[in-house]
């Protein structure tokens, strides 16, 4: 990868930072608009940021923070896991992909929350169920993409492969899965995304654990303020496990032209 | 079993298995859906008896057995109490949505052709794309309340996001010689946005409000499971509170159902529009 | 040694009707013998090709290497692909070892061989780049030096030069008949180019579509070694007349096909 030929092709796209300086205004905003209202399920930012700091401070937050991120964790190795798998064979046998398909893609937009009632019942009130509800939200895409990636394979390098007398094993680990490299990745991005909101949703729903659970608690006690700022720990949750995965895809897919990464 | 190893050595897809092959016949190439559904009906097959045989055996009070729940959801469709409950729910996704679309087509259009605007919503499109929303029903509760309003805002927001990304790539995607000819023949501000950038971004609109049904159906469920206890999301509710599981998991298989069956529609419509923007597009850039 | 026995593949076509891509095919390749095999598109050059790498089925006939036959790839052939089907994610060395890694030799030793290769091809400076930084001809010569790593007897090639402009190709061909000079491999060069099938064949088997078969085997009377002299060899008497008559062939084969694609 020529580095300076990148760096001379991206400098151009970056003349002004919109996007630090479209928070900043968004935040000015925020502050004037809850001073002026003066609701309390609206507080100013600075009030909220207290707040947050307050729970940062007397530590209440961390509990909550490790055990969602647990969840999360767990969901999502679940669903990378299961996601490869199936996806690997869907892609590679057709009639697998026959008789999973329609299922797969029913699930994928389904609303996922409405299975946690079954969770629940079946799993008992606790993590397990959480875990599940997340890997209700995750799985499913990882699956999809996976599938169309290993199909779009491009079928001359297989046949390079077999002409070298390559096994079907080699096929798969040394051309088909680093082909399809790029386009798994997208999938396990939009996964990751998925994963977080199961996570929060699962927390709300099934509240004995999480940032789901003291969210709902914060709102019950019309705390405003607490809401807020849990919730600010949530995008940052959300942000940050994105900005792991695309980290690991840039270390992974290194080797995609930069002119072809199209998000 | 056959008719897919010879549909695949037909189509000229390299096997393992080289050398001679023995002469077969012809056969007419078969149409993919009829030849998916055997396999479909047989996974639904496994599926429903590893669920009958695994609730008989440790199914309880909270696990039905897979007859008896599709016995409850027939049951469920007879019931006036359900189509009570529908006629909520949907009132609020019905509305939710139409907001969704009216704001959220033009506001992503004005985003996709006014650059400098959109690079400062970039950021908190994409804070929004990866926000798990939910979060935000408990403030939801606190400013308008438990009722309809609280529902229409948050399906509201749940499906606004789909439609103004897509409708912005849609947008962006409109081939900018194309606002240079219309110029040129000293078309309005206005003619351009009827003429060019509405029909030419419609293709992405309307996949924009396709992922935005699913999104609404998804908001919809959501508020009722985690606050609101109305209408349907408020029966599953009350099902597990009695354990009247049967008619829990049917109410869930209806809500599913619901969910695909607007979904499917919203996807057919956006065949059927596409098809005709597509041949429009192909003429206007020849 | 190739032989080729009474081949014949016919597959099932998009419209549902039976086509015909190779029928009867007959053909002998010496050892050490480079052969251009030239035609109209669709008459089954590659089809053929792709039956002696081991990489399709077929109907009727046998292919044997040596007198055994073709059961699948085999380590006395390789092949080079018209659109080169390099690994985009690995280095130009990984590339060329990619061959030997596939058949299991030792780490320490595959290098070393990827090595000499890609200096024979003249790449030394670029083996830790990837495919998407070269230019076309360098990309086919990532290519040649796999295919000639392995160390086979048999080389395939599947219009190598197709995709490259017109200079590099001019270089291409040269560099390909010195190292042919060089290494005594049989080579088998599928097409579509009359000069090309001039330049570089022994002998050039033409041939015609639909159905797909070999229509005449034209020997090439041009001295060897090549390589040295390629434009003296162009202006020569005999290599213009050999392109002329096989032009001659080829449009005889094309104004055969146009009435019957009016009729339709």
């Amino acid at each position: 990868m020529s580095a300076p030929a990148a760096a001379r092709r991206r400098l151009p796209r970056r003349r002004v930072p919109a996007g630090p300086i479209s928070l900043l205004a968004g935040a000015i905003v925020w502050e004037l608009i809850g001073h002026l209202a003066g609701a309390s399920f609206f507080p100013p930012l600075s009030t909220v940021i207290g707040r947050l700091a307050g729970m940062v401070t007397s530590g209440e937050i961390f509990a909550s923070l490790a055990d969602s991120l647990l969840n999360l964790v767990l969901g999502f190795a679940v669903s990378l896991a299961g996601g490869l798998l199936v996806g690997v064979a869907m892609g590679r046998f057709r009639k697998v992909e026959a008789a999973l398909g329609v299922y797969v893609y029913a699930l994928l937009t389904a609303p996922s929350l409405v299975f946690a009632p079954i969770f629940f019942s079946l799993l008992g009130e606790g993590r397990g169920s959480i875990v599940a509800v997340v890997v209700m939200y995750a799985m499913f895409v990882m699956i999809i993409n996976t599938a169309s990636a290993i199909q779009s394979v491009p079928g001359h390098l297989v046949e390079m492969a077999r002409s070298y007398g390559a096994s079907e094993t080699q096929i798969l680990l040394r051309v088909m899965l680093p082909a399809a490299a790029p386009m798994i990745m997208a999938g396990v991005r939009l996964g990751v995304g998925r994963a977080v909101t199961g996570m929060i949703n699962g927390e709300m729903f099934i509240a004995v654990v999480g940032l789901g659970r003291i969210v709902t608690q914060a709102g019950g006690r019309f705390d405003g303020a607490g809401v807020l700022a849990i919730l600010l720990v949530i995008i940052a949750v959300a942000l940050g496990a994105v900005a792991l995965v695309q980290a690991v895809d840039r270390k992974i897919t290194g080797w995609v032209p930069q002119t072809s990464r199209g998000h | 079993m056959t008719t897919a190893t010879t549909h695949r050595r037909a189509r000229g897809a390299a096997t393992t298995r080289t050398g001679p092959v023995e002469a077969r016949r012809p056969c007419p190439p078969r149409r993919l859906l009829g030849a998916n559904l055997p396999y479909q009906l047989l996974t639904f097959a496994v599926f429903a008896v590893a669920w009958e045989a695994y609730a008989t055996v440790w199914g309880g009070l909270l696990l039905p057995t897979f007859t008896e729940t599709v016995g409850a959801t027939f049951q469920l469709l007879g019931t006036a109490e359900l189509w009570q409950a529908m006629y909520v729910s949907n009132q609020a996704l019905v509305i939710g949505f139409a907001i969704a679309v009216v704001i959220g087509v033009p506001l992503g259009i004005v985003l996709g052709r006014f650059r400098a605007l959109e690079r400062f919503a970039d950021v908190y499109l994409n804070i929004l794309l990866v926000t798990p929303m939910a979060a935000i029903i408990p403030l939801l509760m606190m400013s308008v309340g438990f009722g309809l309003a609280s529902r229409v805002i948050l399906v509201a927001v749940f499906s606004i996001v789909m439609v103004v990304v897509n409708s912005r790539t849609g947008v962006r995607q409109v081939d900018p010689s194309l606002i240079e000819m219309a110029r040129s023949f000293g078309a309005t501000e206005r003619q351009i946005w009827t003429r060019i950038l509405f029909p030419g971004a419609l293709p992405a609109i309307m996949t924009g409000i396709r992922l935005g049904v699913g999104r609404a159906v998804t908001g919809m469920v959501l508020v009722e499971l985690l606050m609101v206890s109305a209408a349907l999301g408020g029966l599953i509710l009350e099902y597990r509170g009695l354990f009247r599981a049967p008619m829990l998991y049917g109410t869930i298989v209806i809500i599913v159902a619901e969910a695909l069956l607007l979904i499917s529609l919203a996807r057919w419509g956006e065949h059927r529009l596409t098809r005709w923007s597509k041949a429009t597009t192909a003429r206007s850039t020849r | 040694m190739i032989e080729v026995r009474g081949l014949g593949k016919s597959y099932i076509g998009q419209d549902g009707g039976v086509v015909q891509a190779l029928q009867d095919v007959d053909l002998t390749v010496a050892d050490n013998e480079f052969l251009t095999v030239l035609g109209p598109s669709g008459c089954g050059k590659t089809t053929l090709l792709k039956a002696i790498a081991g990489l399709i089925p077929w109907n009727e006939g046998d292919i044997f290497i040596d007198g055994s036959p073709v059961r699948g790839p085999g380590p006395e052939r390789s092949m080079v692909f018209q659109n080169f089907a390099l690994l985009p994610w690995a280095t130009v060395l990984e590339n060329v070892a990619f061959g030997l890694q596939m058949r299991g030799v030792g780490k320490t030793e595959r290098i070393e061989r990827a090595r000499a290769l890609i200096e024979t091809v003249g790449l030394g400076e670029f083996e830790t780049k990837r495919p998407g930084e070269l230019s076309g001809g360098m990309q086919q010569r990532v290519g040649i030096a796999r295919a000639l790593a392995v160390q086979p007897s048999v080389l395939l090639m599947d219009e190598p030069f197709g995709a490259v402009d017109e200079q590099t190709r001019r270089l291409l061909q040269e560099e390909l008949l010195s190292i042919w000079e060089e290494h005594r491999l049989t080579v088998v060069f599928i097409t579509h180019s009359m000069e090309e099938a001039v330049l570089l064949g022994d002998r050039v088997v033409l041939m015609s579509a639909r159905p797909g078969r070999i229509s005449e085997i034209v020997p090439v009377p041009l001295t060897r070694p090549r390589s040295s002299d390629v434009g003296a060899l162009e202006r020569s008497g005999k290599y213009v007349e050999i392109t002329a008559y096989l032009w001659d062939r080829l449009r005889d084969m094309h104004e055969e096909r146009r009435p019957a694609k009016a009729g339709r």
